[in-house]
């Protein structure tokens, strides 16, 4: 009899498992259940269709007839209410059953919402699927006003997508920079530049107390701590995911925020694995419990996560994730874990260049380039090699740095 | 990425039509090799060898959308 093989999500983590099963396991059951009304499609490009920029046609990854030509059992609108690892099924919404030998949890987060008066208002939006990405056009197309809440890599769509549709935005940060636990106001002044000139105005020591709505429900205003009030009629809010945990609360499933998994993505339960946004993964780059949020990292732990339901021990993750922002004329990337280390380097290296790296013992664990990406590679290398530079950091902000430029280390 | 066994030359140039059955890949979906080739030829009159993976016809999204020819 054949290996049966279940997935619980189809963004990129479940599908490029189901991908990997179907060409490594041919002969293997494999079932994709999923909550969404479509098949995969592309995450990191539904921005561009808000923005009013790119048709639908091409976001699309697999159409439906994808998963019958591959025989994969793809399961749309199906919602999973238990998992019983003793019994090794799950069970559906509509009362259905899916055994299985191996499970693959890639069940993604849900965007969190502002705890304050009003947050589920109508006009107030938060940014995840292909859905919200057309209820997002849809309103942001008749907005004359915006109010934009979360300085990070989420918030930063909302207010590309309100200068690409000629929409005054007021971008809400608490504290005195966007996205500043990675990035010094050196060099975030060089984003908040360029948001305005796309009209949206970045107000430093703010964020939201409350919302305030009209007689029919809609968004009219966001209030700040401060007591100022700025008028909107749209709202985007992006403040972070609470992951999916609750599926597996009574299980004996490991938590950390997030499904625990090793560097073969297995949980601790022999049978059930997990891939993408959902997992707290052994991060063997780094050398401890790590999440990763990017696209190229949870396709990676999807076909990783197939190989080991496969044959446990075949593969190790071990990645070095980029996210980059391309709203602007200039390019944006960060690697890695810009947010943590112990130390870190930064400098200007050029009118519109900028460029910061983050060390933790004396280890490249991160950073972000502005303008200029020619040393990503380098970094990254670096950081895979888990090189210590503590005594050479400088040259790392030196243009045209290349790993060779650095003194050899003892050992070679 | 590796590199096609031709002599064929890659480019990119800024395109503001999007062909409708186009490929159309945002900047992240790439490899690090091809994040690095695609920021050296992004909006510079520059060519690299045509490699296995960005074929003629591609659009990438980068900074702008860029087609990619391969000539």
């Amino acid at each position: 009899m054949s290996d049966s093989y279940v997935i619980i999500g189809d963004g990129i983590a479940g599908a490029s498992a189901a991908e990997t099963l179907r060409e490594e396991a041919p002969d293997a059951e494999v079932t994709v259940l999923t909550d969404e009304g479509e098949s995969l499609y592309n995450r990191i490009l539904i921005k561009e269709y808000a923005k009013g920029k790119l048709p639908e046609a091409p976001i699309s990854i697999h159409q439906e007839d994808w998963y019958d030509d591959h025989d994969v059992d793809l399961r749309l609108n199906t919602v999973v209410v238990d998992i019983d690892v003793d019994e090794d099924a799950v069970h559906t919404h509509e009362g259905e059953t899916f055994e299985y030998d191996n499970l693959l949890l890639a069940i993604g987060g849900t965007p969190q919402q502002l705890p304050v008066e009003n947050a589920e208002a109508d006009g107030i939006h938060h940014f995840w699927t292909f859905q919200d990405a057309r209820r997002i056009k849809e309103s942001v197309e008749d907005a004359e006003q915006a109010v934009i809440v979360g300085a990070g890599l989420l918030g930063i769509d909302f207010a590309a997508i309100c200068g690409a549709q000629d929409v005054e935005a007021k971008y809400l940060m608490r504290g005195d920079n966007w996205w500043r636990y990675a990035l010094s106001e050196e060099g975030a002044e060089m984003m908040h530049e360029a948001m305005r000139e796309r009209g949206i105005e970045p107000v430093f020591g703010s964020g939201v107390d409350r919302f305030e709505v009209d007689d029919d429900g809609h968004v009219e205003a966001a209030v700040d701590p401060n007591g100022e009030r700025y008028e909107c009629d749209f709202a985007g809010v992006a403040i972070g995911l609470n992951f999916n945990t609750e599926l597996i609360e009574d299980t004996p499933l490991e938590t950390d925020d997030g499904v625990v998994v090793d560097e073969f993505m297995r949980t601790n339960v022999d049978n059930v694995y997990a891939a993408g946004d959902i997992t707290a993964f052994n991060d063997l780059v780094l050398g401890e419990q790590a999440k990763n949020g990017s696209w190229g990292s949870a396709k990676e732990q999807g076909t990783v996560a197939a190989r080991n339901m496969i044959d446990y021990g075949s593969e190790e993750f071990r990645w070095v994730s980029s996210y980059s922002i391309t709203h602007f004329d200039f390019p944006f990337l960060s690697f890695g874990h810009p947010t943590l280390g112990d130390d870190s380097v930064e400098a200007t290296t050029a009118d519109g260049e900028w460029r910061r790296v983050a060390l933790k013992d004396g280890k490249v664990v991160g950073g972000v380039l502005i303008g200029d990406l020619s040393p990503q590679s380098a970094f990254k290398q670096l950081m895979r090699e888990g090189r210590d530079i503590s005594d050479h950091a400088d040259h790392l902000m030196e243009p045209g740095f290349a790993v060779d430029d650095l003194p050899a280390s003892p050992e070679q | 990425m590796s590199i096609r066994e031709s002599n064929r030359q890659l480019r990119l140039r800024r395109t503001g039509r999007m062909p409708s059955d186009a490929r159309v890949r945002h900047f992240d979906e790439l490899s690090d090799d091809e994040k690095q080739l695609v920021a050296e030829l992004a909006g510079r009159p520059r060519t690299a060898p045509e490699t296995d993976t960005l074929e003629d016809g591609d659009v990438v999204k980068f900074t702008d959308y860029y087609l990619v020819r391969s000539r």
